[in-house]
């Protein structure tokens, strides 16, 4: 159903970044991380451009740790960095403006947070084969201050309102449902937990894969959009009962503690007045009509 | 009840240093609560003049109060990550410059940086600056008969005075407090050698619900279904044994420091709640 925004008098503003490398630590070169069973493994990370993982695609089975699908972006500068992963809206239109890649768009479809803190952006897999690290990005910034007058205890974040009119939902009795994959329990909260809400990532953990299956969310996609249960991401992410967040997840599991899944979180009310319904196969690639 | 055999003889002692930090406080100032509202409070960096080991570590008008004196090497990573990694809870500490040189502290947390605590007359007289040195020993400390069983910043000073006891294949630890797994937050993203879990305190309901706003700086902690072997994460059937380190925090996904000191995965611990389950207590830290 349509739920009335405030989307006229939300201000769009450009930030820029350039498409990051991958990053692994320095001398004495131990390229190592540790899965949750203390054995070492060297796969892929966050950052640069991802040819074959796109949104739509499985969030598990890849040998790959917390991959971002598509490319990766982030300004050089610390500042200018925050200001680019908080005013990035999942569902914002990107822009290459330099390089061979020049004029070609794409889609912001998730953020990561502490250690990364980069902006992911889809684009099709052609113009992705033309994007060269450092190339710089421009993102139409739109969606910080978003809120739905009918719901004023609904705060949004990280959220394009031309994709909050896209997603499944319905209102009732002043409260907005979101159509969702699945529910993530408090206890899967990992990493993300305490830090900012109004970018970065908060990652399913998936170590206990019973625990996972048990729930349903074994079978996740990127782009999926799932509801956290008993947690309050108005400031930071935290455990409170009756608190519900939705989240969109942008980055593939992973093999370490604590870790999982990655999901841009982007509406969050503490107490019931947020809630979601099981609307299977919500994904943005489809609600976006992102092109392969 | 015996005491499970260990490797201490094999153990090496290294000294550390840190010096004492200045209190910082974060760009923007302001820390939020939950509903937004903003505040400046005090608690991390520094010497805490009236917070030791032992006092209440909610309802400080403060935030992530950090008992006693913190130290660190700001400004080199290595050192401070040796700082960090062969800091063991228990550890003897001396001052070593300064109007307090020749003070003799002890290791009580991991933060931020690494928590000292004197005695009342030497905080009186430690600067921020002032050097102090860890007489560092525990890491590489293991049981030899509990295999899945990790030993994590635990001197052998802490080792023997938990008091740890052993039947039919298991161990036994009292604690002061259990904690439920759903409201383990801030630090998820870290590894578990590294600082410290916050419980997350923001559903103040539960915390009186469950007694955990009784928690003392010092408490020992049982949390289930917590594997915290090589990082932390949900893992049924787990059990972790940890330590209170820093104070409670206004901010969501974060509240008192939670910091490991043993883990295992198959029901190899077990543990009693025991009021007298604090370091302050088992260290004998004095008052």
């Amino acid at each position: 159903m349509n739920v009335q925004t405030n989307a006229a008098d939300i201000v769009s503003v450009s930030v820029a970044g350039q498409v990051a490398n991958p990053v692994l630590s320095g001398l004495p070169a131990e390229p190592y991380r540790l899965d949750a069973d203390g054995k070492a493994f060297l796969w892929p990370t966050f950052g640069g451009i991802v040819y074959n993982v796109s949104v739509g695609d499985s969030a598990y089975g890849w040998s790959g740790d917390c991959v971002h699908p598509g490319v990766s972006i982030a300004h050089p500068d610390a500042n200018k960095n925050r200001g680019l992963n908080v005013f990035s809206c999942v569902g914002n239109d990107a822009l290459v403006i330099s390089g061979a890649a020049q004029g070609a768009k794409g889609v912001v479809t998730g953020k990561s947070g502490r250690f990364s803190d980069q902006v992911i952006v889809h684009f099709d897999e052609a113009t992705r084969r033309k994007i060269a690290v450092d190339d710089r990005i421009l993102v139409r910034s739109e969606g910080v201050g978003l809120a739905v007058p009918e719901c004023p205890d609904v705060a949004f974040k990280s959220l394009a309102p031309s994709l909050f009119d896209k997603l499944p939902k319905r209102l009732s009795d002043g409260v907005l449902q979101m159509g969702v994959v699945a529910v993530v329990p408090p206890h899967f909260v990992g990493a993300g937990a305490g830090l900012t809400s109004e970018g970065g990532s908060l990652h399913i953990q998936s170590t206990d894969r019973d625990e996972l299956a048990a729930h349903g969310l074994e079978a996740l996609r990127l782009g999926d959009v799932v509801a956290f249960q008993d947690t309050d991401s108005r400031y930071n992410h935290g455990y409170l009962r009756g608190a519900m967040s939705i989240g969109i997840v942008g980055q593939t599991d992973g093999p370490r503690a604590g870790y999982g899944p990655g999901c841009t979180m982007v509406m969050t009310a503490p107490a019931g007045q947020l809630g979601c319904y099981d609307a299977p196969g919500t994904n943005i690639a489809d609600l976006l009509a992102l092109r392969p | 009840m015996a005491a499970p055999r260990t490797n201490e003889t094999t153990l090496v002692e290294m000294a550390v240093a840190g010096a004492v930090t200045t209190p910082a406080v974060r760009p923007g100032q302001y820390i939020h609560y939950p509903d937004g509202k903003g505040a400046v409070l005090p608690g991390m960096y520094g010497v805490t003049y009236n917070v030791r080991c032992g006092d209440r570590a909610f309802g400080w008008a403060g935030d992530h109060v950090e008992p006693g004196v913190s130290i660190d090497d700001d400004g080199h990573s290595g050192r401070h990550h040796a700082l960090h990694y062969l800091n063991c809870i228990g550890n003897d500490a001396m001052v070593t410059s300064g109007l307090a040189a020749g003070a003799r502290g002890i290791v009580v947390g991991e933060h931020a940086r690494i928590l000292v605590q004197f005695d009342a007359d030497a905080h009186d007289l430690i600067a921020p600056g002032d050097r102090i040195q860890v007489m560092t020993k525990g890491q590489g400390l293991r049981l030899e008969d509990y295999p899945g069983v990790a030993l994590k910043k635990m001197s052998p000073r802490l080792f023997h005075a938990m008091g740890i006891t052993e039947a039919a294949g298991r161990l036994h630890v009292n604690v002061a407090i259990e904690l439920p797994v759903r409201i383990m937050g801030s630090g998820a993203e870290l590894n578990s050698e590294y600082v410290d879990q916050d419980l997350m305190s923001g559903d103040r309901a539960l915390m009186a619900e469950l007694g955990i706003d009784q928690m003392r700086l010092g408490d020992l902690i049982a949390i289930r279904h917590a594997d915290h072997h090589w990082g932390r994460s949900y893992r049924e059937g787990a059990v972790s044994i940890c330590l209170c380190i820093h104070g409670d925090s206004i901010m969501t996904g974060h509240g008192p420091g939670i910091l490991t000191l043993m883990t295992a995965r198959d029901g190899e611990i077990d543990f009693t709640i025991d009021a007298a389950g604090n370091i302050a207590t088992l260290l004998d830290l004095g008052a």
